[in-house]
């Protein structure tokens, strides 16, 4: 039945493959689909989130800041309830990191706020003795990049199907359009802050890195 | 026996001997142990560790010897019988032999053993991480629970210095003196910001719908009453006091529901609801943190004003 697969290798090491895998192929796929789902009622993140994760992604906060929290009791008595493979579901990439030279911050919105992340960026050992985290204080002059980030949702959304609603979608009306539910966003969390120059850049309509990466911050939970 | 039995009981010995002189001259304890023993026809062995990996050890030289024995033995000895199959490769031939019994029994026993594994043993024992999670934190809680039910002050104490300095320092310092005002300051009670609460009213903690007007009391009457609950209810009562003592109680313990403590710093309403006052916003620990943790808190953090 299967002597032309001996004739041809090609067909031969594949199948050879799908045998071998096969028990593997029916434990591990099915939990895969089952658990990557998104949780109910899981949101995407916004915009202003996503230009956060973009800044934290490009000062490689993951280099020393994990997000996932395994399922040890050491672990979630010190940073609450161990990760779910759904709640990455809208996470491109994930950012589950590989070492903590930092603590974790997968439910860093739980326990921490606004304001003690504005003055722990400016100065991280003030606040934290011993801690060795640098200042990032670049993150308050640097403006975030919010139009990437929009046109990152509106790919997500067009691509992957990620359920944002109407008001994301192409064109530069749409992000203008848009543009205002950021800025007010941005506001919200800029009025628990006191630094000057953020206070300057958002009465100019700007948003400052860190305003954005407080956002995200506060948002995993 | 032949020659080439004795030769390898004789290698065993030898072996046996060296381990024993090792272990010997370790001061490894092997008879000593005796909390469990095992009694069979009225021997007494002790059971410890030490005792049965000497047995296994023992076991392994002795095992090992005689079957090297007997297979080097069957090597120089042995011929070969049986019917040649009809097949020749290249002047090999192949006897047809039976299947060795040893060899048929096992690959039976494995078959039988992976249709239980596969259909009932994996299904019903499967290990699930997750399910250890449960069982390893509930086991705990409970002992934690049971073991910290009645605790004392001391271990209370240390308790709360330990979740201080892993949940609460890196807003409010390691010593707790809230790194010079950046959060609330456990060390001592400011009459200016009690004072500024009097004058202005304050809903923080959202114990009570509206919160707390400001304004019931002024002047001398206001700084008296902040100066008396910053000293920590120490001092004579000012006569004005009864005010604020319908919410917060006569002693400034708090009543449910309606005012927060104020004889000191008030932890359960804090902890569970998180807080947005004059200095900044704390958010709420109630993921983080157990009743008995907060007592274990509460009694660190008012220690550190007295």
């Amino acid at each position: 039945m299967f002597h032309w697969l001996e004739k041809n290798p090609f067909f031969f090491a594949a199948a050879i493959s799908i045998v071998i895998s096969f028990a593997g192929l029916i434990e591990i796929v099915p939990n895969f689909t089952q658990a990557g789902r998104p949780l109910i009622d899981m949101k995407p993140r916004t915009v202003l989130e996503i230009a956060g994760k973009n800044v934290y992604m490009k000062d490689n906060c993951m280099a020393c800041h994990s997000q996932m929290i395994r399922p040890f009791k050491s672990e979630t008595d010190r940073y609450g309830a161990y990760s779910l493979s759904g709640e990455y579901a809208y996470d491109r990439p994930f950012l589950w990191g590989s070492k903590r030279t930092g603590p974790d911050l997968h439910r860093i919105g739980n326990y921490r706020t606004t304001d003690w992340h504005e003055a722990h960026m400016l100065n991280p050992p003030l606040i934290v003795p011993g801690s060795i985290m640098p200042a990032y204080d670049h993150q308050f002059v640097n403006l975030a990049d919010i139009e990437t980030a929009y046109a990152e949702a509106v790919t997500v959304k067009n691509v992957f199907h990620t359920p944002y609603g109407p008001e994301v979608r192409r064109g530069r009306e749409a992000w203008e359009a848009y543009k205002p539910t950021l800025i007010e966003e941005a506001r919200k969390i800029a009025s628990d802050m006191k630094d000057p120059r953020v206070i300057e850049a958002m009465k100019k309509g700007d948003v400052p890195e860190v305003v954005a990466l407080i956002a995200y911050m506060n948002s995993l939970k | 026996m032949n020659t080439v039995t004795i030769k390898f009981l004789a290698f065993s010995a030898i072996l046996m001997t060296a381990t024993i002189s090792v272990v010997m001259s370790l001061d490894i304890e092997i008879f000593e142990d005796t909390t469990n023993t095992l009694t069979i026809f009225g021997i007494v062995i002790p059971l410890s560790i030490n005792m049965l990996t000497m047995a296994g050890a023992i076991a392994i030289a002795v095992i090992t010897s005689m079957v090297t024995g007997k297979y080097i033995h069957q090597m120089k000895t042995d011929t070969a019988t049986g019917k040649l199959a009809e097949e020749s490769w290249d002047g090999i031939g192949e006897y047809k032999n039976e299947l060795p019994s040893g060899w048929a029994y096992t690959f039976l026993g494995l078959f039988i053993w992976s249709m239980w594994y596969g259909f009932i043993g994996y299904p019903i024992n499967a290990y699930s991480q997750i399910g250890e999670y449960n069982e390893e934190v509930l086991a705990y809680n409970k002992k934690f629970e049971h073991k910290h039910k009645n605790a004392d002050e001391e271990t209370l104490k240390k308790m709360g210095e330990s979740i201080f300095s892993v949940q609460c320092s890196q807003c409010h310092g390691e010593k707790g003196d809230g790194l010079s005002g950046r959060a609330e300051d456990f060390t001592q009670k400011s009459t200016e910001s009690i004072l500024k609460i009097i004058n202005e009213g304050q809903n923080a903690l959202h114990s009570f719908p509206g919160g707390m007007p400001g304004g019931m009391a002024s002047g001398q009457d206001a700084e008296d009453i902040a100066k008396y609950v910053a000293s920590g209810f120490k001092g004579t009562e000012p006569p004005m006091y009864a005010v604020c003592g319908g919410c917060h109680g006569a002693n400034g313990e708090g009543v449910e529901m309606v005012g927060p403590r104020i004889n000191g710093f008030d932890m359960k309403n804090t902890l569970a609801k998180g807080k947005k006052g004059l200095i900044g916003e704390m958010p709420a620990f109630n993921t983080l943190i157990t009743p008995i943790q907060e007592k274990a808190l509460t009694v660190y953090i008012q220690s550190l004003s007295n």
